[in-house]
């Protein structure tokens, strides 16, 4: 078995954002393999955007602190690459514009339509994942690599780790 | 602002040749932008049409004689030079889109080590990581199960520490079918069993016998040497468990390679410094002695030891205690069944093992209480069964049906006949094959195919589908089952069994579920007895016996299980006068014999099973040698062949 373990090893990384009471975001990347067991985990100090960036960026600015400025940043220091990177928050699929590793968010089945279709994989664990439209290698790859994942996986569930541990930081970091 | 540099010097060109008339002295203005506006033409004609005169108003101003007259009269000595009157709009670079600088926080786990670049390899790897493909269970897909997460323990102070347990995935999808392939699933209380041994450092387990103190223990190490959390662990118990313990290691973890201390003590010395033995069993005894001699600073570490039936340690001045206390490790783990109440004292040396009070500390019965809270866990059973609505067992016992009877008593006389004419040259298997003839004889007539217990079952299924239930019925064989389906057809019977293609076996269990007509779903014990979801069953027939009561339970466990609303009404069939009463009975022994001798942990498959003995004492057998008889059966010292 242990032969084979080079061969199917997916690393899946889970990157999401909370947002603090006084309203900076802390992110959080979780490395896993295609068991959700964690490899490495990196996490931001609190990221708070001054005046002048909420006045320029405008709408843009989420996006901006959630792709490029906290996803890229995670995704650089991390030691161990994912194969993708999974997002929760349709905003930081900006990521995909900063790194080549593929990025995909978890979507329902009901959001599912014509428009869309094509850039939805077919079913990975219990989930399925939309990859950018300029993007649409990544979902080729994964969606060959991806029958390692067991079928009753839940995509969903390590983000609920990344919250937590995120909180826990924070928490963590407030009593200091 | 359409001046260009050619315009402008045109103008200054044309200034300086104008020349100085000598009157008023201003230089003449270029005025073409107003004369283009009026022309002399234009006021001519203004004149002609409001008719008319032009009165000069400028008064002539005579120059006063200053004497500086001259000088103003000369002409200006004038350069022309080109300016550039447009820039660039300077801009002030205060601004830039730079991405700030976060800082990070980062950790890598031990299962991700083996990623970083070059690292060592993994301790005996290859058996620890056995990976068995993605398992479908059968499940509803929407359905979430119930997590159970890993806490941080409450002494972890670092937010590292802390992390690594948080980022750990629920208990239920780590142990899933994925990596580590459990028999059976565990209880929920397991499963809050093993994340509670998992994260301790010192812990008491003190569940309630026959709770699973053994299944959760081995599991909580398999999860610890798998995330690489420890590499080297000692269990300490009586000797007379150590083959529990191997067997049961064997059964939850077969991966994990254990290594028993015994033998001489040369023997013992070189196991005990053996490097790359993860787990070691050892006795007491053994182990008091073997360390006394080693002396403690040649002492092997551990990143875990486990006491079990820790009670032999409660007097802390015993030698076993001493030497208990003196083993280098990291995390300590009792387990017993009964925790000492009458004592302080006694509780005391536990908490002194597990590192918990200072060494000869003597907490009163407040503080011993506050340390429970923390470091010990007891479940007892009334805490738990709240899980499970009841089981009611109720066993059918039945008379065989005239043919029925005729074709097993001819079999019996026949085979044992048989068995006695081979004399010496019988073995097991024989005998097996007999039992499994007269067992099929009990399920149906082989020339009729008449059978008690299909009519009792017909009649219970009338009664079953009137009320709307649905029954699940196990049976060893596969055939009779199809054979069985045809003459239950009206109860909207189902067949799930080894020789269906895996392909169709969801459908089945789907539609048993759905459809309000099918009532009873036929299964052998093969492949129904485990991983199934069948609580929507109220009713389990065991249409004949398996051989070990630990697979009977799993297969009424499909029904029995979370999740089951009404009590589970199990119907065991039972022929007088046949093979399976003797079957049920030495079973029944079995059960009761362990459950007084081992007490809890007592799930093991092997140990309930018929062994060769009590095969060959299904059966009078004897030898004949000349005028003298003899009981034939294999020796088992200490069992008589009865």
């Amino acid at each position: 078995m242990g032969a084979d373990g080079g061969k199917i090893d997916l690393k899946l990384g889970f990157l999401t954002t909370i947002e603090c009471p006084d309203g900076s975001l802390i992110g959080g990347l979780l490395v896993t393999n295609h068991f959700g067991r964690p490899l490495e985990f990196q996490c931001t100090t609190p990221v708070k955007p001054n005046r002048t960036q909420e006045v320029l960026y405008g709408p843009t600015l989420v996006p901006f602190l959630l792709g490029e400025v906290i996803g890229q940043t995670l995704v650089e220091k991390m030691n161990i690459k994912p194969h993708l990177v999974l997002v929760e928050q349709e905003q930081a699929m900006e990521l995909q514009n900063h790194i080549s590793i593929p990025v995909a968010i978890l979507t329902d089945v009901e959001q599912i339509i014509e428009e869309n279709a094509a850039y939805i994989s077919e079913q990975i664990g219990r989930n399925r994942l939309r990859f950018d439209a300029a993007h649409q290698t990544g979902k080729t790859a994964i969606e060959n690599t991806s029958r390692n994942i067991p079928a009753d996986a839940d995509l969903g569930e390590p983000f609920e780790r990344v919250r937590e541990a995120l909180n826990e930081a924070v928490k963590m970091g407030s009593s200091r | 602002m359409e001046f260009s540099e050619p315009d402008i010097q045109n103008h200054q060109s044309t200034e300086t040749t104008a020349g100085h008339t000598g009157g008023p002295h201003f230089i003449q203005r270029p005025a073409e932008p107003v004369q283009t506006a009026i022309t002399d033409a234009d006021r001519w004609q203004l004149k002609q049409q409001i008719d008319s005169e032009t009165i000069p108003l400028a008064v002539s101003a005579a120059v006063f004689a200053s004497g500086m007259n001259g000088a103003l009269t000369r002409k200006f000595n004038l350069e022309t030079t080109a300016l550039a009157l447009l820039e660039k709009a300077g801009l002030q670079p205060k601004w830039k889109p730079t991405r700030p600088r976060v800082k990070t926080f980062g950790m890598t786990f031990p299962d991700g080590l083996e990623f970083m670049p070059p690292k060592q390899e993994k301790e005996s790897g290859a058996e620890l990581s056995r990976i068995e493909g993605p398992k479908t269970t059968s499940s509803e897909p929407g359905e979430r199960k119930k997590s159970t997460r890993l806490k941080p323990p409450a002494n972890a102070l670092s937010l590292e520490d802390r992390l690594f347990y948080l980022l750990q995935p629920p208990l239920q999808s780590w142990l899933a079918g994925q990596e580590l392939i459990m028999p059976f699933e565990p209880f929920p209380y397991q499963y809050e069993g093993i994340a509670w041994l998992f994260s301790q450092k010192s812990a008491l387990l003190a569940d309630e016998m026959g709770l699973g103190k053994t299944m959760q223990t081995i599991t909580g190490v398999r999860l610890l040497l798998r995330s690489g959390q420890v590499r080297r662990i000692l269990l300490v118990c009586p000797k007379p468990l150590i083959p529990n313990w191997q067997r049961e290691f064997k059964f939850w973890a077969e991966e994990l390679p254990v290594t028993v201390v015994q033998g001489d003590t040369a023997r013992r010395r070189m196991i005990w410094e053996m490097p790359n033995t993860p787990i070691l069993i050892a006795n007491y005894e053994s182990m008091s002695r073997d360390f006394e001699t080693m002396g403690e600073e040649n002492l092997p570490r551990f990143d875990l030891v486990v006491l079990d039936e820790a009670q032999r340690i409660k007097n802390r001045d015993s030698r076993t205690a001493e030497v208990a206390r003196s083993i280098p490790r990291k995390r300590s783990w009792a387990l017993t069944g009964t925790p000492i109440e009458n004592r302080h004292e006694e509780m005391a040396s536990l908490f002194e093992w597990m590192e918990i009070i200072p060494p000869r500390g003597t907490p009163d019965l407040r503080q011993l209480q506050v340390l429970s809270k923390e470091f010990i866990l007891r479940r007892t059973k009334d805490l738990v069964m709240t899980d499970l609505p009841p089981r009611l067992d109720r066993p059918a016992y039945l008379d065989l049906n005239p043919a029925q009877q005729h074709a097993y008593d001819t079999a019996e006389k026949d085979g044992v006949i048989q068995l006695n004419e081979m004399g010496d040259s019988i073995t097991v298997q024989h005998v097996f094959e007999l039992v499994l003839r007269l067992k099929q004889i009990t399920n149906f007539d082989p020339v009729t195919g008449d059978s008690c217990k299909l009519d009792r079952l017909e009649a219970d299924m009338e009664e079953i589908a009137a009320s709307g239930g649905k029954a699940i019925l196990f049976s060893q064989w596969t055939k009779p089952l199809d054979f069985m389906a045809k003459r239950l057809e009206r109860f909207g019977t189902l067949v799930y069994h080894g020789g269906i293609p895996t392909k169709q076996r969801e459908p089945i269990l789907d539609q048993f579920k759905h459809d309000p007509d099918s009532h009873l779903l036929l299964m052998s014990y093969g492949t129904g007895a485990v991983g199934l979801n069948l609580q929507f069953a109220g009713y389990v027939f065991l249409f004949d016996r398996w051989w070990n009561p630990a697979i009977e339970d799993q297969a009424i466990n499909r029904a029995h299980r979370i999740g089951q609303k009404t009590q589970v009404i199990v119907t065991k069939f039972v022929c007088n006068n046949t093979i399976e009463e003797r079957i049920d009975m030495v079973l029944e022994q079995k059960r009761e014999l362990f459950r007084s001798i081992l007490g809890d942990g007592d799930t093991t498959c092997e140990s309930r099973s018929l062994t060769a003995s009590e095969i060959f004492g299904l059966f009078d057998l004897k030898q004949k040698k000349g005028d003298v008889t003899k009981k034939i059966a294999p020796q088992v010292p200490g069992k008589s062949a009865a």
